[in-house]
C-alpha cells in the first residue's frame, strides 16, 4: 500500500512536471538580446505591458534569454529545428534574410510610420514585408579627444609637425581641423601625428584603434570608410562591386595606418571590448566605434581617464560626403509561435508610441522620429544625435539585408584582414572577396 | 560459476546499448547522410542525396588542408611539449610531492578551468592596456610583442594550451613513475647505474606505455582544438589560426554550407578513429 502511495506521489509529480510547461505556454515568450541596455530596456518595457489592465494572463509577456556568443547560430538551429519554445525573436537588420523563412510578417499599423520614420522601418523589412518592430539602432560614433585636438590646433610648432606628417605620409598639404569637418586623410593625419612610432613627441602611445579581428561586426565599422568614397557592394543591376576604388581606398588606408603603428601591434585581434579598453586607457586619441559605447566611454566613473574629454562626431566625410553604417535590433513573429495571437498584440503595443518612448527611458536605443525623439531629448539627449547621425548619413549597403549578408561579411572580413596582415596582396583579397560574393549574394 | 548468466547480461546491458545507438549513432547517421546530400537549414528534415561531392568540395579546398596543417602542427607540438615538461617535473618533483603531497592541488587548477574561460583570460591577460604582462613588459623595456597578430598568434596559442594541459600529463606520469617498484631502483643502484641511466634505460621504458597514451591523448585534444582558440583570436587574421574544428563550424554555421562542413567532420571521425586504432596496436604490442 505505501508503494502504491509512493508510486502515485511520483506519478503526480511527473504529471504535474508535463502539465507545467504546457500552463507555461498560455503566455506570449519573447526571446530577448542578452545582455546590455537591450535587455534592461525590454524588461522595464514588459514590465509595464503586463500591468495593464487589458492584458489577459494568456497574453502575458514572458522574457527568454540566452548568451549573446553565438547567439545568432543558435538562433538558427533553433528556428531551423520548427522551434516553438518562443514566440516572439529577436531580428536584426544584417539576418533578416537568414530568419525570414521561419518567420512571419507582422502589420504594425499605420501609426508605426509616425513613431520611428520609414527608413528606420526599412531595417526590419525584407521583400517588402514588415517582419519586426524596430526596437535598438545601432551605428557609430567618431570618438576622439578634444584636449588632445584642441592642444594641436593652438599650438603653431605642432601645426607644422602635422603638415610634415601628412606630406610624408600621405603625401597631401593639410592642416589640423575640427574634427567635425575631418575628412578620412584629416584624421589619418592626426592618427598619425598622434601616434609615438611617427612622432615621438606625441602625449599617447596611438592615434587611434583599428578594430582589424576577423569577425564579421569589424566590417561594418570599417565599411562607413570606403562608402564614403562611393563604395557599395553591388550595382543598380546586381553586380558585385567590392573591387571599386572605393574599397581599396579604404583598405589601403587602414593598412597604411597600421603599418605606421597609429593603431595597436595586436590591433588585428581588436574587437569592441578591446577598442574600448584601448581608447577608455587614454593612449589613444580617436577610435571609430559602435554608438552603444558612448554611455561607457563618457562616464567618469567607468572610464576615468578620458570620460571629461571625449568629444563625438559622425564618421569623417570622403568624396561622397559623410556615411555611416546603420542597423536595427528589432522583434519579430516566430512561424511556429504557440500564441500568434497575443505575439502580434504584443509586437504591435510595441510599435505605439507609448512604448518607444518608454523604452527609451529605460536605456534603450530606438531611433525615434524627430517629434518623438524631443518627447525624450531631455532625459536621453544621445538619441537625438543618434537619430540625426541616421537620417543624415545612414545608409545600408546593396545586398545586406539579403539571406547571405552575414556570409558576405565574413568573407569580407576574412580577406581584409588577410590583406591588413600581410598574408595576401590587395588584388588577391579584392578579386576572392569578389568571387565569394558572386556566389553568395546570386539569386 | 557466473555471477549473472548469459541472458541476464544482455538484459542489463540493453538499456546502455540503446543509449549509445541513440545518442551516438543516431547523430552518426544523420551525419553521414548529410555527407553526401544537398542540404541546407530550410531543407535539414529533406536533404536530398547528391554522391561524394561534399567530400570532393572538402578535399579539393585548399583552407581545409590549411586547417589540417594547422590543426597537425598545434596538437603534434603541444602534446610534445607537455609531454617531455610532465615527464621533467614528475621525476623532479616526485621527492617533493612525496613529502609535501598538498602541493599537488595548486599544480592541477589550471585543468579545472573550462578551455573558453582560459582563451578569456588570456585576452585580458595579453591585452596591451589592461593586462599585466604587456604592462610590465612596457615598464621594464619600453614596449611589448604583439602577441596574437598574424606573426605571434601561432607561439601565443601553443603556449596558452601548454600551460593549461602541462599538469595532465604530469599528473598521468607522476603516478606511473611513482608506481616503479623500489627494488627496481634498489637494483639499479647496486649494478652503479647513474640515475640519469636508471631514468634513461629503467624508469622510462616502464613508463612508456603512459608516455605513448598521453601523448596520444594530448595529440587528440590539440588536433581537435576550438574554445581557446576561437576566444582568443577567432579564426585568425585571414584564417591563419583556422583549427579543423574551426574550419567546420564556420562551414556550419557561418556559411551555411552544411553538407561540406558534415563532409569535413566525418573525414576528422576517421582520422580519429585511425589515431585510435593506432594507439590501441601500440599499447597492445607493449603489453604482448
Amino acid at each position: 500500500m505505501k508503494l502504491n502511495r509512493t508510486s502515485f506521489s511520483a506519478a503526480a509529480v511527473l504529471l504535474a512536471s508535463v502539465a507545467l510547461p504546457g500552463i507555461s505556454h498560455a503566455t506570449v515568450t519573447v526571446l530577448g538580446w542578452p545582455g546590455g541596455s537591450e535587455e534592461t530596456a525590454l524588461r522595464a518595457t514588459v514590465e509595464a505591458y503586463n500591468a495593464q489592465s487589458g492584458i489577459a494572463d494568456a497574453d502575458k509577456v514572458e522574457l527568454l534569454f540566452f548568451n549573446r556568443d553565438g547567439f545568432f547560430d543558435k538562433l538558427q538551429a533553433d528556428m531551423a529545428a520548427g522551434s516553438d519554445a518562443f514566440d516572439v525573436n529577436l531580428v536584426a537588420t544584417y539576418s533578416i534574410g537568414r530568419y525570414a523563412p521561419y518567420m512571419e510578417p507582422v502589420d504594425l499599423g499605420a501609426d508605426a510610420g509616425k513613431v520611428f520614420g520609414e527608413s528606420v522601418l526599412k531595417t526590419m523589412q525584407f521583400d517588402g514585408k514588415q517582419y519586426g518592430v524596430p526596437t535598438d539602432l545601432s551605428l557609430h560614433f567618431m570618438y576622439y579627444r578634444k584636449d588632445l585636438v584642441d592642444a594641436l590646433m593652438q599650438d603653431d610648432a605642432a601645426k607644422k609637425k602635422y603638415a610634415e606628417i601628412a606630406k610624408e605620409h600621405l603625401g597631401k598639404d593639410l592642416q589640423p581641423k575640427d574634427p567635425d569637418s575631418w575628412t578620412w586623410d584629416d584624421w589619418a593625419a592626426t592618427t598619425l601625428y598622434f601616434s609615438k612610432q611617427v612622432n615621438s613627441e606625441s602625449p599617447v602611445r596611438y592615434g587611434t584603434v583599428l578594430q582589424m579581428k576577423n569577425l564579421l561586426f569589424n566590417m561594418m565599422v570599417f565599411q562607413s570608410l570606403p562608402r564614403s568614397y562611393g563604395a557599395d557592394w553591388t550595382d543598380k543591376d546586381g553586380n558585385v562591386t567590392v573591387d571599386s576604388d572605393a574599397y581599396k581606398t579604404g583598405l589601403e588606408l587602414y593598412k597604411k595606418l597600421y603599418d605606421a603603428g597609429a593603431s595597436p601591434k595586436d590591433s588585428l585581434s581588436y574587437e569592441y571590448a578591446e577598442t574600448n579598453a584601448a581608447y577608455g586607457s587614454g593612449q589613444a586619441a580617436t577610435a571609430l566605434q559602435w554608438n552603444a559605447a558612448a554611455a561607457d566611454l563618457t562616464n567618469a566613473e567607468k572610464t576615468p581617464a578620458v570620460a571629461a574629454v571625449t568629444g563625438i562626431v559622425a564618421p569623417p566625410a570622403g568624396p561622397n560626403g559623410r556615411a555611416d553604417h546603420i542597423h536595427g535590433l528589432g522583434l519579430g513573429l516566430n512561424k511556429n509561435a504557440k500564441n500568434k495571437e497575443g505575439a502580434v498584440k504584443f509586437l504591435k503595443w510595441l510599435a505605439t508610441e507609448d512604448a518607444a518612448l518608454l523604452y527609451a527611458r529605460s536605456g534603450g536605443s530606438p531611433a525615434l522620429a524627430p517629434d518623438v525623439a524631443a518627447k525624450v531629448s531631455k532625459e536621453r539627449p544621445d538619441l537625438v544625435k543618434l537619430g540625426e547621425f541616421a537620417s543624415q548619413y545612414g545608409y545600408v549597403m546593396n545586398g545586406a539585408t539579403s539571406a547571405n549578408a552575414l556570409s558576405v561579411y565574413e568573407l569580407q572580413a576574412k580577406e581584409f584582414t588577410g590583406y591588413w596582415a600581410g598574408q595576401q596582396s590587395l588584388e588577391d583579397a579584392l578579386a576572392h572577396t569578389k568571387t565569394g560574393m558572386q556566389d553568395l549574394l546570386k539569386k | 560459476m557466473a555471477i549473472v548468466n548469459r541472458a541476464e547480461g544482455r538484459a542489463y546491458l540493453t538499456p546502455l546499448v540503446g543509449f549509445l545507438l541513440f545518442f551516438l549513432g543516431f547523430p552518426a547517421a544523420v551525419n553521414l547522410v548529410y555527407s553526401i546530400s544537398t542540404v541546407s537549414f530550410e531543407t535539414l528534415r529533406s536533404p536530398s542525396l547528391s554522391g561524394f561531392g561534399n567530400y570532393a568540395a572538402v578535399l579539393a579546398d585548399h583552407e581545409f588542408w590549411g586547417a589540417v596543417s594547422f590543426s597537425m602542427r598545434f596538437g603534434v607540438l603541444t602534446a610534445l611539449a607537455e609531454c617531455l615538461i610532465g615527464l621533467f617535473l614528475a621525476v623532479f618533483l616526485t621527492p617533493l610531492l612525496a613529502k609535501r603531497s598538498y602541493l599537488m592541488a595548486p599544480l592541477m587548477l589550471p585543468l579545472m578551468v573550462a578551455p573558453a574561460m582560459i582563451g578569456l583570460m588570456y585576452r585580458l591577460v595579453l591585452h596591451e592596456f589592461a593586462g599585466p604582462v604587456p604592462y610590465y613588459l612596457f615598464e621594464w623595456f619600453g614596449d611589448s610583442p604583439a602577441f596574437l597578430d598574424v606573426d605571434n598568434a601561432f607561439r601565443t596559442l601553443l603556449v596558452v594550451e601548454i600551460l593549461q594541459w602541462t599538469p595532465f600529463a604530469f599528473l598521468l606520469f607522476y603516478m606511473a613513475y611513482a608506481a616503479i617498484p623500489l627494488e627496481v631502483r634498489e637494483a639499479a643502484s647496486l649494478d652503479g647505474a647513474s640515475a640519469l641511466k636508471a631514468l634513461w634505460w629503467i624508469e622510462v621504458p616502464l613508463m612508456l606505455p603512459t608516455l605513448v597514451i598521453a601523448f596520444f591523448i594530448r595529440f587528440i585534444d590539440g588536433f581537435r582544438v576550438f574554445d581557446n582558440v576561437y576566444a582568443l583570436t577567432g579564426s585568425g587574421a585571414g584564417g591563419s589560426t583556422t583549427s579543423l574544428s574551426i574550419y567546420i563550424y564556420q562551414a556550419f554555421f557561418k556559411g551555411g554550407a552544411i553538407g561540406k562542413a558534415v563532409a569535413a567532420s566525418v573525414v576528422l571521425f576517421l582520422a580519429s578513429l585511425a589515431v585510435l586504432y593506432g594507439l590501441n596496436w601500440i599499447t597492445g604490442r607493449g603489453r604482448r
